[in-house]
């Protein structure tokens, strides 16, 4: 143990960002949800148009249902765990099998949850257990790198998030500095023109309703994995 | 016990939740199946281990000594003992490995030796694994949790206690290790062993690589980090078959090898954990001569049995395979995992036909044996203790001396009526103890 080759770095940097979508998008989708209880039908549209995700649903019941637990909906929450599992499997020497459990427990959550109708109530644990699993990956995790390297992609996909999903402007800035320190204290290249820009983008305070896209580019281009 | 047994729900929680599944292809897709785990131990005592241990060290040192003999000076052919068509004709045998001295000269590191208890109360062997026999990994991860489920059990009884195979699997490798860092080779996650290779890694501080994360470079072998920076392998414990080792010196159409591996091994820097070639020792028509093989090398009578076997590559043997197929098991020397296993009393007549003629025909394919019956054990369905067949598969390790692990892989069959106990069969497995006085 001590090596990581550059197949493990591309799953230790998507096991990071997944993990990451699935924990911010359910924590979001809880909120749409209540919003939903009352909601004409078709109140889940916005929220695809932001994520950029396809509107193949045809009605509140069934958006949540597919969007949760449909495993051939690529953009579902399940698609992104099982993605999270395949980058995880793969990695159980150098997360550990500690580590490596709590995306399990995550996994069988989301498939035991399909079919029930109070779903923020079962899914509540799939939140409780990817944090144990970041909480668990800094004490298990021994090399920094590994763990370095996973937080860079947990970030990148936050501020992709969040930028997407109109978070303000605080909690932007807050995750660009973690992403800025993690990426320099990894062994990974990154491309600093895009870096430069989005700090740039950060410094004037762009306006993200209108920018996303650019910035969006930016940051999905400033690791270089492969 | 009993509290061991009460909490067996929830080990095979704790079993899934550690991800300890093996992989099985079912119509082409890949599945992830869980083991399935019985909480009632085999439990083997202290005066019956010492005795297995006695034989199973023999068996694999003969067999040791056989491969190195047979990819050398051939003595053992040359003098009568094993005829040259059961070895040159074994798919085992490969001609590439000929004058191949492995470092230390150890050819089988880990070898899986599949044994069963009869109703007469004598151990029988089944068959020997000396390519890359799995399971191990299962036994130690299910102990850890059992100790964690019912410390009162392990604390009352006399257990010898079995989390140290990763530790005697890391100190043959550091035996044979040439010089630089070690390796566990693994063909991949969809492979149906790809927990334990992760597991063994993990435990055993090794590096799990990939093909792709290995390279040769002026005849030494190195593995290549994401900065480009390379380190020397010194050993690879490979977990994969050897016709796709190297596509340099076996299957060329092999996407999961590693070119120019042979070399290095052929050159000496390099160990290959198990060493290729091996089965040629482990193939069926071989294991007849197993017990010639303890007595030829050693000198010694062996200690553990062959189940009766025949070889109808022998007339003798075949007329009377021709005349008792019914109650017979057939066995083609071809296959594994439990494939290839036909009962004589299970078929039609027009099926004992057809295999009779297939057995005159291709004689050399076939080995027959005499149905063992050997002693069911319990295992729980629902709140019933029920019985059913299982077989223990004993790990031995060879490095600077030759070691039995303390425990084992007990695999049952979960269907009443069956004797294979595999688990791509469906079957599940047990803890084995091993007491200590």
């Amino acid at each position: 143990m001590g090596i990581i080759s550059l197949e493990k770095l591309d799953h230790l940097y998507w096991l990071g960002r997944y993990t990451e979508r699935v924990y911010t998008t359910l924590r979001n989708f809880f909120k749409i949800y209540d919003c939903l209880i009352e909601s004409p039908e078709g109140a889940y549209r916005d929220y695809c148009e932001r994520l950029n995700i396809p509107d193949i649903y045809t009605s509140n019941k069934q958006f949540v249902s597919s969007y949760l637990f449909e495993k051939e909906n690529p953009d579902s929450l399940i698609s992104n765990m099982n993605r999270a599992y395949d980058n995880a499997i793969v990695l159980r020497e150098e997360i550990s099998s500690t580590v490596l459990s709590y995306i399990q427990l995550a996994l069988d959550t989301i498939e035991a949850g399909a079919g029930t109708t109070a779903p923020v109530f079962d899914l509540q644990p799939v939140l409780d257990y990817l944090l144990a699993f970041w909480g668990c990956a800094d004490d298990y995790v021994e090399m920094e790198d590994c763990r370095n390297i996973m937080k860079c992609g947990k970030y990148v996909e936050r501020l992709d998030l969040y930028i997407r999903l109109n978070y303000n402007m605080k909690d932007i800035e807050k995750e660009f500095n973690k992403l800025v320190h993690r990426i320099q204290k990894t062994h990974m290249c990154y491309n600093m023109e895009y870096l430069d820009r989005l700090t740039e983008m950060m410094n004037r305070r762009a306006d993200w309703k209108t920018e996303y896209q650019e910035a969006l580019c930016y940051l999905g281009g400033i690791i270089e994995v492969r | 016990m009993r509290e061991l047994i009460d909490h067996t729900e929830g080990i095979n929680r704790l079993l899934a939740r550690y991800g300890v599944k093996f992989g099985l292809y079912k119509n082409g897709t890949f599945h992830e199946q869980l083991f399935p785990f019985d909480a009632i131990p085999r439990v083997i005592s202290h005066e019956q281990f010492l005795y297995l241990e006695k034989g199973l060290i023999q068996r694999v040192n003969a067999l040791n000594l056989f491969l190195e003999d047979i990819y050398g000076e051939k003595k053992i052919i040359k003098d009568g003992v094993v005829p040259e068509e059961f070895v040159f004709s074994s798919s085992g045998y490969l001609p590439e490995c000929e004058g191949m001295t492995p470092p230390k000269k150890i050819h089988s590191h880990i070898s899986g030796i599949d044994l069963v208890l009869g109703k007469d109360g004598e151990w029988y062997i089944l068959e020997d694994n000396l390519r890359i026999p799995s399971g191990a990994s299962y036994p130690m991860i299910a102990r850890e949790i059992c100790r964690q489920a019912s410390p009162e059990t392990f604390r009352n009884n006399p257990i010898v206690d079995n989390r140290n195979y990763a530790k005697m699997l890391k100190e043959v490798m550091a035996y044979v290790n040439t010089g630089g860092v070690p390796v566990i080779m693994t063909p991949g996650r969809y492979n149906a062993a790809y927990f334990e290779h992760s597991y063994l890694a993990e435990r055993t501080d090794s590096e799990l690589a990939m093909c792709t994360d290995l390279f040769v470079e002026d005849n030494y072998l190195y593995f290549r980090d994401y900065r480009g920076k390379k380190q020397q392998v010194g050993v690879i414990y490979r977990r994969i078959s050897d016709e796709y080792l190297d596509p340099m010196t076996f299957l060329p159409e092999s996407l999961i090898g590693v070119p120019g591996i042979m070399d290095v091994y052929r050159s000496g820097h390099v160990a290959i954990v198990n060493a290729p070639g091996n089965g040629v020792a482990d193939d069926k028509g071989l294991y007849y001569f197993v017990p010639k093989m303890v007595k030829y090398y050693l000198g010694e009578e062996p200690v553990l049995k062959n189940a009766p076997t025949y070889l109808p590559f022998y007339e003798e043997d075949r007329k009377y395979v021709l005349d008792n197929l019914e109650k017979l098991v057939v066995k083609d020397v071809a296959e594994a995992g439990g494939y290839g296993v036909i009962f004589g009393n299970e078929l039609s007549r027009e099926k004992l036909a057809e295999m009779k003629h297939l057995i005159e025909k291709e004689s050399r394919r076939f080995i027959a044996q005499e149905v063992i019956d050997f002693q069911d054990m319990n295992i729980m369905e629902g709140d019933e203790p029920v019985p059913r067949k299982a077989d223990l598969r004993a790990f031995v390790l060879s490095g600077e001396e030759t070691k039995v692990w303390a425990s084992g892989l007990t695999r049952f069959s979960r269907n009443p009526d069956s004797f294979v106990v595999n688990s791509s069969q469906g079957g599940g497995f047990k803890d084995t103890w091993v007491l200590s006085r």
